[in-house]
């Protein structure tokens, strides 16, 4: 039984860390424009909108937090395996790892910038100077959360991965999470934050990003301000579920029956799917079927 | 004809060719005989579901509604990642469950790996849809099909003006969740049949018990199962080009040339990882 409290008391501690990583990813991925919204922010200057944008998209956000948290796993484990505390060199991992995230959105930032030089789009120093420190600020919350997520699953659960092995698993996964929760928020409500609420953006606006913010032009820190009031803690309520889940099934229920955790997570499953219908039925009954806007306000818009 | 002057698209649904086919068998008999040869009948038998596992992930893969950049502006629907990322995302998570499950059994850790990947499958789509209806106000609606072909919903008078739809309809979550299952289902079974095989040669080959290699045993299956795992599902993503709705989306019929491709490849990966201690020995 105590060994069962300990497991649930882990398990609540890793869904918590899960959480706060889940949540920092998206804004980081966000104030640097690596997830599909990307897309627009390359786009725009093409259709003569020049903006100041940090764009830093030469990956998905799953690989390249793969890269990352592989990477801070593997230096913690290796610093473990030198004696040092688990905490210091889980600290001292992700650092290093952040280091390498820094490098990637500096090239990246200046690549995918300057390929744009043709249509007049400038490469901003000062933009490269105080967007890049904040992403990898972000970034190292992320990976340190999920890094002594990896390490609480073999130290305390004994789950079999080696931690850089894990770090692999759990950072794609959270790559995975943040940018299929927090990318529509991003791209629809922000970067569109002129169309309509309530519909899709039409093809035809596409490149047509919201550039001016209420004094001067919008830079990716507004972005970040914005995406940490609803995408951030969605998509880190999102891993954060995903990882409870994962862990509580096998921790309490595999103690009963070894087919325990896999009822149990079949039943979670079909919680989810009432959930997600309940959703779609109470949008469809609240918000009604589409109407075009008015020609007098799309002449005014 | 398309630009490049190769065979006429059809649909978007281009059958195997007959050389495809002859080479694909070719390359999957020399495979297996290679297994027999290397590790005998063991080997034999981890490749044959080490294929299968590889043949599970590209079939999954097609189930995941992925709608790419389009998704993220409510342009298109599905969610907004990119095909292979997503899938392993599932796939990962449900070899991190098999793994766990492994020394319990064969079923309950192929069974706990395609619950795993299922649930990271269930709990993104819905929070996907969450984001779509409270943060953006957009129901969901199918630019591929007019009505739903498990809750009858119907899409036309929901989707917006000049977009391909947008969310995630029932039909897309439930196809979400299957790939996620079959993902980790694929990928656990990959894990498994590697594990016996390194259980199995590397206390001969270092001289030690089979507790003293476990770590080594467990974290070589482990990164050839993720590696698999990604070669599988990067081919199911070229075979999908770009973005899919789901089982209901024209596209999912396109499935049975990633399912021989992912067959080709995971056998000619798979002699590598089978074969992996006997190549070391021989240098």
């Amino acid at each position: 039984m105590e060994e069962i409290v300990f497991g649930i008391g882990i398990t609540a501690l890793a869904g918590a860390l899960a959480t706060v990583a889940g949540a920092a990813e998206d804004v980081e991925s966000d104030i640097g424009s690596q997830g599909d919204p990307n897309s627009q922010v390359q786009l725009a200057p093409q259709m003569g909108y020049i903006h100041r944008i940090f764009n830093k998209a030469i990956a998905g956000e799953p690989p390249a937090y793969g890269l990352w948290v592989a990477l801070g796993a593997g230096l913690a484990w290796a610093f473990m395996a030198m004696q040092i505390n688990p905490i210091l060199a889980i600290v001292l991992g992700s650092a290093l790892a952040v280091f390498v995230q820094g490098i990637y959105a500096t090239t990246a930032y200046l690549g995918r910038t300057a390929s744009l030089a043709k249509f007049g789009q400038p490469v901003y120093i000062d933009i490269l100077k105080s967007m890049t420190t904040v992403t990898m600020a972000h970034a190292f919350i992320a990976i340190f959360a999920t890094v002594a997520m990896c390490h609480l699953m073999i130290s305390a659960l004994g789950h079999p991965f080696p931690l850089p092995l894990l770090g692999i698993v759990w950072g794609i996964a959270l790559g995975a999470a943040g940018s299929a929760t927090g990318n529509p928020f991003y791209g629809k409500e922000r970067q569109y934050q002129e169309q309509k609420f309530g519909a899709g953006v039409p093809i035809s606006a596409s490149g047509n990003i919201v550039r001016y913010a209420e004094a001067g032009q919008r830079n990716s820190l507004d972005n970040g301000f914005f995406s940490a009031k609803l995408g951030g803690p969605a998509s880190g309520i999102c891993f954060g579920l995903i990882v409870f889940f994962e862990l509580w099934r096998t921790v309490v229920f595999e103690e009963f029956n070894i087919w325990g955790p896999i009822v149990v997570g079949v039943v979670v499953i079909l919680v989810f799917a009432i959930i997600d219908r309940y959703i779609e039925v109470w949008a469809r009954k609240n918000f009604g079927p589409y109407t075009a806007p008015e020609a007098t306000e799309e002449a005014s818009s | 004809m398309s630009a490049l002057g190769g065979p006429k698209q059809t649909g978007g649904i281009q059958p195997p060719t007959a050389m495809g086919l002859v080479i694909g068998i070719v390359l999957i008999v020399a495979a297996l005989a290679l297994a027999y040869l290397l590790v005998q009948m063991a080997g034999l038998i981890a490749l044959v579901g080490i294929i299968i596992g590889g043949v599970l992930i590209a079939f999954g893969v097609h189930f995941v509604p992925v709608g790419g950049a389009p998704a993220a502006m409510g342009q298109a629907p599905g969610i907004a990642t990119g095909v292979a990322m997503l899938a392993a995302g599932a796939g990962l998570a449900g070899l991190f469950g098999g793994a766990w499950a492994a020394p319990l059994g064969f079923g309950v850790a192929l069974a706990g790996g395609a619950i795993g990947g299922g649930l990271l499958m269930a709990i993104t789509c819905t929070m996907v849809n969450v984001i779509y209806v409270f943060g953006m106000g957009i129901p969901a609606a199918s630019g591929k099909v007019d009505k739903d072909p498990i809750t009858g919903d119907t899409f036309p008078e929901f989707k917006s003006q000049g977009t391909e739809g947008h969310g995630l309809p029932f039909i897309s979550w439930v196809g979400g969740v299957i790939g996620g299952a079959l993902g980790g289902l694929g990928g656990t079974l990959i894990y498994l049949q590697l594990l016996d095989v390194y259980q199995a040669q590397l206390p001969v080959i270092l001289n030690a018990t089979v507790e003293q290699i476990a770590p080594v045993a467990v974290s070589l299956a482990g990164i050839f199962a993720v590696g698999m795992f990604l070669v599988n599902a990067v081919l199911a993503a070229y075979n999908i080009t770009g973005t899919i709705e789901g089982p209901h989306d024209p596209k999912f019929k396109r499935f049975p040339r990633a399912i021989i491709a992912a067959a080709v490849a995971s056998a000619v990966t798979g002699i590598f990882a089978i074969g992996l201690l006997q190549l070391v020995g021989v240098f």
